[in-house]
């Protein structure tokens, strides 16, 4: 699973913003803020992964127990998978 | 074609009919070499109209040119703010808002409370904004939406004021966080990644130098007072 194409993430002003581009999905022309995990768990999306290598970087990256890395990318993915971000 | 230098851009563009000619006026210049050339063939202009047959052709020519230097501004720097712009104590105040909500009435509330000498409207819709020797400057230019109140001058940008109606006037300082979507909904948004990221990094300059507010505003005179008292740049 991955981001699907269309999708720009970039820090702006110390927030982590993702925008459309493209022709693509522009039923979507918002702005969607993520904070540090989130935008850590987007960059890593943006290559085909799985939730199990998404939760190994979260242990590797910060310092929390494995439970909780499992519940937040859990959380994650079914939020973006419901706002139709991930392309299987 | 015509010579032009637009936000300290020497600009070659074709034009030729009334509002464009009436508008482009105060831009003329002279230069060897254009630093930015528009030049949209007249069919596609007609075929602009064909799409949009409520318009005149004169008003297809005014839009698309606009749109065309707007679009070409992000490669020098700098992008369109759909706002209107006055000018009071050398700095440019920009009230951006959606169509309809009172941006230029705003404005004009500032001239007729301070005078129209003390507060000059650069652009009424469309300013531009440029970073250039790493400040920001304001800049009128001949597309100012469906008034003819631009003025060719540069000023350096003093704040950003997002705009809404209320029954009492009131300015709040925002965050740039929550003026993000807010200044990304009134400009023109890129299609390509390349041109986004153009964006977003300009974005980025100015919501981190400028002083960003939300007012709230009525359209009783005591508007442009509270407003001015609430955002003016302390020397």
């Amino acid at each position: 699973m991955k981001i699907k194409d269309g999708y720009l993430l970039r820090e702006v002003a110390g927030s982590n913003i993702v925008v459309p581009i493209g022709e693509g999905e522009m039923d979507f022309s918002g702005v969607i803020t993520l904070n540090d995990v989130g935008a850590f768990l987007w960059k890593n999306l943006e290559n085909d992964t799985t939730e199990e290598e998404l939760v190994e970087k979260l242990l590797k990256e910060y310092d929390i127990d494995e439970n909780t890395a499992k519940k937040d990318v859990a959380e994650y993915m079914s939020s973006l998978k419901g706002a139709g971000f991930i392309a299987d | 074609m015509h010579k032009l230098r637009v936000a300290d851009i020497d600009l070659l563009i074709k034009y030729k009919y009334d509002t464009m000619l009436k508008q482009a006026k105060f831009y003329e210049s002279e230069f060897e070499k254009p630093m930015l050339t528009i030049d949209i063939p007249d069919e596609m202009l007609e075929q602009w109209h064909k799409e949009s047959p409520h318009l005149t052709i004169d008003d297809i020519e005014y839009v698309y040119t606009g749109a065309s230097f707007y679009e070409a501004l992000l490669h020098f720097n700098g992008f369109m703010l759909h706002s209107s712009g006055v000018v009071k104590d050398g700095y440019a105040y920009l009230f951006s808002a959606d169509p309809g909500t009172g941006k230029s009435t705003h404005t004009a509330l500032w001239q007729k409370h301070f005078g129209s000498d003390d507060a000059k409207i650069i652009n009424d819709d469309k300013p531009a904004i440029r970073l250039v020797e790493d400040k920001l400057w304001v800049y009128g230019t001949p597309w100012s939406g469906k008034t003819d109140r631009n003025i060719n001058m540069k000023v350096p940008l003093g704040a950003i004021v997002f705009l809404e109606r209320s029954e009492n006037n009131w300015v709040k300082r925002i965050e740039p966080k929550e003026a993000i979507p807010l200044i990304m909904q009134q400009t023109i948004r890129p299609a390509e990644k390349d041109r986004m990221i153009m964006l977003l990094d300009m974005l980025d300059r100015v919501l981190t130098s400028v002083n960003l507010y939300r007012l709230g505003c009525n359209i009783s005179e005591e508007a442009a007072e509270v407003s001015y008292n609430g955002i003016r740049v302390e020397e």
